[in-house]
């Protein structure tokens, strides 16, 4: 019998060095075989892609190396200082009440929007498709006209002495409150206005996904004689859970990002108590120029809404599509 | 069942509808909750400033006036080259998103090349992050690059964040993902170029999810506040929001009172445009919305 020879039957320390160059060598050659293979691929993502690193991706990277940095409004005067402006928001009170408002507008705002476009999408479930359609634009339309221009008319409704809505409560024997200008009314006025523009989407978002849930279910349900609360708690809205996350998550994610009404309606007073995270972002880098220490703060409501992002994107990766 | 008893599916059914009454009831008076300052807002823009500031309020004007709107369109605020610089920055901004994501969409969907898991990550991370984070850089990058001194260069900036849309790839690349392989197998045996079968055949088949994409972009980027407030450096230069903001915030009258009927019409002009653009597509804005959340 003939020896075969060869690396394979004999696995010297020389042999397997070979062939380990070999598939490298191998696995190089067939990369770039790939990527030349890919070529198409790449020039269809390159407009994107190059978009993306320019007004995305490096902006981002910069924003993170800036939060290392004291500025001014001359940006190329600025200083490395370290973690310095991250232990200083550690010791920063309006910081700290900044962040902690934002939790409580969103642990307020988010599970009250919730649960009355649940019930909403509820009610709209079982109407006709012009009827649903009429109901599903009505609330969706201040969300379209936007904050802005919400809190225009909410500036005249809240007004203490011709406002509305002190006029309204007076038939309640209720006395004239400055909404907007004490504590803790202007924060609730700001989670008012808020919830009259946040309601629309999540309410389109229920309705699909009830429309999606088998009709036969729900007969199944009435049959065994189960009432309209009973079919809600026990079968429609378990059913519902895959949107129900995904509206959880999109919600905190826009809440925690809540600035423009507080901007045009109490300018995050009074002492602070309405502020917001990025309410005071927006106040430090583009009316105070001080872009360094608003960029850490940017660092770390990014590093919170990431958190939420991974979520999301999870919940899109195993539930959807 | 229902032959044995009739008389059961007789109460049964009216049950159904004065369920169905009671709940059409209490959709409408909370509709109208919410709908009340928009119509308090259009029905201030119609009464004079001490019709305005009166106790009790009119709920019906009885003397309505047009004097607001006069103001409102002859005043010295530029109100319709607001909405020009508007439609202009939000156009821009489609186009600019939906070439860019249809392509990027594809190539991710349907094309195979090392490392595109990864880049497409990458996009998927930055979809919800604050966008407040990299307006300060882009900021400084506008300012340095005087983008702002010229009305073209104003325009590009303001679409300038909005452009990279990780939102639109991952839309169209969703959609054109259940596009079948055979047919662009098939092209290519044709002898079809790349570009000729991502214009002629994909292009075609995801025009659907463009259009909610252009919907959805268009009413982000009329809505962009912060940005057009920070780069807006003249009332010329103003978009609808801004515009109207900074109206509502200007003392009238000589005094520290707001002019409220002239803001009142401001704001009903300014949520017009948005709100006729709603009820023209709302088909699409549903699909925009319910899109990667519902089946279907």
């Amino acid at each position: 019998m003939a020896v075969k020879i060869s690396n394979h039957d004999h696995p010297s320390i020389i042999g397997k060095h070979f062939a380990n160059r070999i598939s490298i060598v191998t696995r190089t050659r067939q990369l770039l075989k790939e990527v030349r293979k890919g070529l198409p691929g790449y020039l269809f993502i390159a407009p994107g892609y190059i978009v993306f690193l320019a007004f995305t991706l490096v902006p981002i990277l910069f924003a993170i190396q800036l939060s290392f940095y004291e500025t001014s409004f001359n940006i190329s005067a600025r200083q490395f200082v370290g973690f310095d402006q991250y232990i200083q928001l550690t010791q920063d009170p309006i910081f700290a009440t900044a962040l902690l408002n934002t939790i409580k507008y969103t642990l307020i705002i988010v599970p009250t929007t919730i649960v009355i476009a649940l019930f909403v999408a509820l009610l709209i479930d079982p109407l006709g498709q012009r009827a649903q359609g009429f109901f599903r634009g009505a609330f969706y339309i201040p969300g379209v006209a936007g904050g802005v221009v919400l809190s225009i008319v909410f500036l005249w409704i809240f007004n203490p002495t011709y406002g509305l809505l002190n006029y309204l409560l007076g038939g309640f024997g209720i006395q004239p409150v400055t909404w907007l200008a004490s504590a803790p009314y202007s924060f609730y006025a700001v989670c008012t206005v808020v919830l009259t523009f946040t309601i629309g989407q999540p309410i389109i978002l229920f309705q699909a996904g009830l429309a999606g849930i088998s009709q036969d279910i729900i007969d199944a349900a009435t049959v065994d004689g189960a009432n309209f609360a009973q079919k809600a708690l026990f079968v429609r809205i378990p059913l519902l859970r895959p949107v129900l996350l995904f509206v959880f998550a999109t919600q905190l994610i826009q809440v925690f990002q809540l600035w423009e009404v507080i901007y045009m309606l109490t300018g995050g007073g009074p002492y602070n108590t309405s502020t917001s995270l990025v309410y005071l972002i927006f106040q430090r880098a583009f009316i105070g120029s001080n872009y360094g220490i608003a960029s850490a703060m940017g660092v770390v409501l990014m590093l919170i809404i990431m958190v939420f992002t991974i979520f999301q994107l999870k919940f899109w990766d195993t539930e959807s599509v | 069942m229902a032959a044995k008893m009739p008389g059961h599916e007789k109460t049964y059914l009216s049950l159904e509808k004065a369920s169905r009454l009671l709940s059409y009831g209490f959709l409408i008076v909370l509709a109208a909750t919410f709908l009340l300052p928009l119509y308090w807002m259009i029905v201030g823009s119609f009464k004079l400033q001490s019709v305005t500031m009166a106790i009790p309020p009119e709920f019906i004007p009885t003397s309505p006036t047009l004097e607001n709107w006069n103001r409102l369109f002859g005043g010295p605020w530029p109100v319709w080259q607001w909405v020009v610089n508007s439609i202009i920055i939000s156009a821009l901004t489609v186009v600019l998103v939906l070439v860019i994501s249809s392509m990027a969409g594809y190539g991710f969907a349907k094309k195979k090349f090392p490392g595109s898991k990864v880049l497409f990550f990458i996009l998927m991370l930055t979809m919800f992050l604050p966008n407040q984070v990299m307006l300060i850089p882009l900021f400084l990058l506008v300012r340095s690059l005087h983008l702002t001194d010229t009305a073209l260069g104003t325009y590009f900036a303001m679409a300038m964040p909005l452009i990279p849309s990780p939102f639109g790839i991952f839309m169209v690349k969703q959609f054109a993902s259940s596009l079948p392989d055979e047919l662009l197998d098939a092209a290519q045996i044709d002898g079809v170029t790349e570009w000729q079968a991502f214009t002629e055949i994909v292009l075609p088949l995801i025009k659907p999810a463009l259009a909610a994409l252009a919907i959805f972009t268009f009413n982000q980027s009329w809505n962009y506040f912060m940005w057009h407030m920070v780069i807006a450096s003249d009332k010329f230069q103003y978009t609808v929001p801004v515009g109207v903001s900074i109206m509502s915030r200007t003392p009238a009258f000589g005094k520290m009172i707001t002019d409220i009927g002239l803001t009142m019409a401001g704001g009903s002009f300014g949520a017009f445009f948005m709100i006729v653009f709603f009820i023209a597509f709302q088909q699409y804005f549903v699909k925009g919305i319910t899109f990667g959340a519902v089946k279907g």
